[in-house]
């Protein structure tokens, strides 16, 4: 019997994609999501991945998973949406910053100053995608037993590791409880700090049914450029005029 | 205001300072931890409160234009009263507004990298304008220099309209808000601001003047002002729910029959409508109901700015997010807690402590002479 051909994993192909878009003048480079909800399994592993990523605390979340039921019994069936900041290009966000924290930064990418948030709130407010969350400055190992570590000075258990910064914006934070982004608005970059490095995004890396694709949509060679041809491509809430760059494969 | 009035609306405002302190400290070391709302109902009780100092500040703005601008001297006996209300209305609307910021210590933010496509921007830069024509206006009202008072009230005309219309925008201009997001909204803004601030200058005007046809005359402006408002409010909500879809209809349950269903049926309809409605239509009642009606006005308009503030932030802009990611945070529920409430007791009971100094030691209930000091 004859085996199969090899396919080529698409993260293969979406990490050439990757190296060709930041080998480009980046003035053109536009980053995209398309999010395939026939491949999505529903696992979660996406919302798991950018909370490890970004160290995310209790109750700030970048991207989740929605879940529905459809149909009418016997006929019924599981549809799964994650939703990651949807990376307007008519943000409604940005424009009602009272202090320019947040913007479109030249690759098409909303992100947030925060050095610069004063923790309105205003813009979450006006996300009609409810994809923006304030750290309220919660801890998931607050109250749990600290150990000393071996290093002087240096704790052993779970809350120095979380107090430990994330590397978000490619910046090196304050520890946990001590500064930004404690006090301020927070939402999906795209990972910007991993594209920075050659990294994929930590949702599209983690993506066990590969239904979460990354790249630039100005590139004609790309895996995105292509599935932007889709005629099941939708953007959510279309009608509003804000323009998502994350597009689903209905 | 006499001694004994003086002490013990002092003493009491002091003790309000002494136990919200408590909470205030708190919310000072820990940030807005304390608090109970959270990324899907970002703003809660103290932004409710900063809706109802606006409103306040407003209708007393308005008696300080008509007796200064349109030159109505009926009401220029209580333009001191009205100029020291705008002002302490403007520092606690600055208080609670600031210690709802996540990051408070960056206020200066505003100044340094401002975006003037933002409203919140402009609310900004015409509170603390507002701010600064009121110091001076009541410095000068005080001193009797009634040219510059004019001048300044003047300039506080347009001032204080966009400061008004801006905060009404600011809610207006936010897609898929359904019970803000139409052109309502900032008429309805002028509207509740003028009837909860006319009513406080009527019922303070009575405490400190006892002036009979004075007292009945406002009570009738607010009178027409209650009518308004409900009729503004009632097309608000039918606007939304014919036009709004499934997203008004969620935020339309949430305000009239959801957890506090309450809070706009028997606090803002029932306490704060129907019964000052009775009390004032009554046309031989006496001027002291008129000024308790406006009491009782003034009182329940926090419910009125929570009922606006509320239903629509606990609909949820996506179906299912509550549940795709479970924590107090991300809920549509929302009841304020404990700290909040402290909190609020402090800011309310600084305002009243600084009022209750400046009706005592300022010439603000003494009748204008009219002496330019030019």
């Amino acid at each position: 019997m004859a085996q199969p051909l090899p396919v080529e994993d698409h993260l293969i192909r979406m990490q050439r994609d990757l190296k060709r878009a930041l080998g480009r003048d980046q003035a053109k480079v536009r980053w995209s999501m398309v999010i395939d909800q026939a491949r999505c399994v529903g696992c979660h592993a996406c919302a798991i991945a950018c909370v490890a990523e970004n160290k995310l605390p209790p109750g700030v979340v970048y991207r989740l998973v929605l879940e529905e039921e459809v149909g009418d019994y016997p006929h019924v069936g599981r549809r799964f949406l994650p939703r990651p900041c949807q990376q307007c290009q008519n943000p409604p966000c940005t424009k009602v910053c009272p202090v320019t924290a947040t913007y479109k930064n030249p690759q098409g990418v909303v992100v947030v100053d925060y050095n610069r948030c004063i923790g309105c709130r205003y813009c979450l407010v006006a996300c009609p995608y409810g994809a923006r969350t304030s750290d309220f400055g919660e801890w998931y190992t607050r109250g749990t037993a600290e150990l000393d570590g071996k290093l002087v000075g240096q704790k052993a258990a779970a809350q120095g590791y979380e107090a430990a910064p994330a590397a978000e914006y490619s910046k090196t934070w304050p520890a946990r409880g001590s500064g930004s982004p404690q006090g301020n608005a927070r939402k999906c970059h795209f990972c910007l700090h991993r594209l920075a490095v050659g990294l994929l995004p930590a949702c599209v890396s983690t993506c066990i049914g590969r239904a979460t694709f990354f790249g630039d949509r100005n590139d004609p060679a790309g895996l995105v450029h292509e599935l932007l041809g889709s005629p099941r491509l939708r953007r959510l809430k279309e009608s509003l005029g804000t323009q998502p760059a994350v597009y689903y494969l209905a | 205001m006499n001694d004994k009035t003086f002490k013990t609306v002092a003493g009491l405002a002091g003790l309000g300072l002494v136990i919200g302190a408590w909470s205030l400290i708190q919310r000072l070391m820990y940030g807005l931890n304390p608090v109970a709302f959270g990324s899907y109902v970002p703003w809660g009780l103290w932004v409710a409160f900063y809706l109802f100092f606006l409103g306040l500040s407003a209708g007393a703005f308005l008696i300080t234009i008509l007796a200064y601008v349109f030159c109505q001297e009926k009401y220029e006996s209580l333009a001191r009263l009205a100029a020291l209300t705008v002002l302490v209305s403007i520092v606690c609307e600055l208080l609670f507004i600031t210690l709802d910021l996540g990051r408070l210590e960056r206020i200066y933010q505003f100044l340094l990298t401002p975006s003037f496509t933002s409203l919140m921007f402009w609310m900004f830069i015409l509170v603390n304008a507002m701010g600064a024509i009121y110091t001076f206006k009541l410095w000068f009202m005080v001193k009797g220099y009634e040219a510059k008072v004019r001048s300044l009230s003047w300039l506080s005309l347009p001032v204080g309209l966009l400061f008004y219309g801006v905060n009404g925008a600011f809610f207006a201009i936010l897609l898929d808000r359904p019970l803000w997001n139409n052109g309502l909204t900032p008429v309805l803004f002028i509207l509740a601001a003028l009837l909860s601030g006319g009513a406080l200058i009527t019922w303070l005007g009575w405490l400190f003047r006892r002036d009979q046809d004075l007292t009945r005359a406002l009570g009738r402006v607010v009178l027409g002002l209650l009518l308004a408002f409900l009729l503004m409010e009632l097309c608000q909500l039918v606007v939304a729910w014919w036009s709004g879809g499934a997203l008004a209809r969620d935020a339309l349950k949430a305000l009239l029959v959801g957890p506090n269903w309450w809070v706009f049926w028997l606090v803002h309809l029932g306490l704060g409508s129907l019964l000052p409605l009775f009390l004032l239509s009554c046309r031989e009642a006496p001027a002291s109901r008129s000024a308790l009606a406006c009491l009782i006005i003034v009182v329940a308009f926090v419910a009125a700015r929570y009922a606006f503030l509320l239903p629509d932030l606990m609909s949820l802009r996506v179906q299912g997010l509550e549940d795709a990611f479970v924590h107090m945070r991300l809920s549509t529920a929302y009841a304020p807690n404990l700290n909040e409430w402290l909190v609020c007791l402090w800011v309310v009971s600084l305002g009243v402590l600084l009022f209750a100094l400046g009706s005592r030691y300022l010439p603000i209930l003494e009748r204008e002479q009219g002496g330019e000091h030019v």
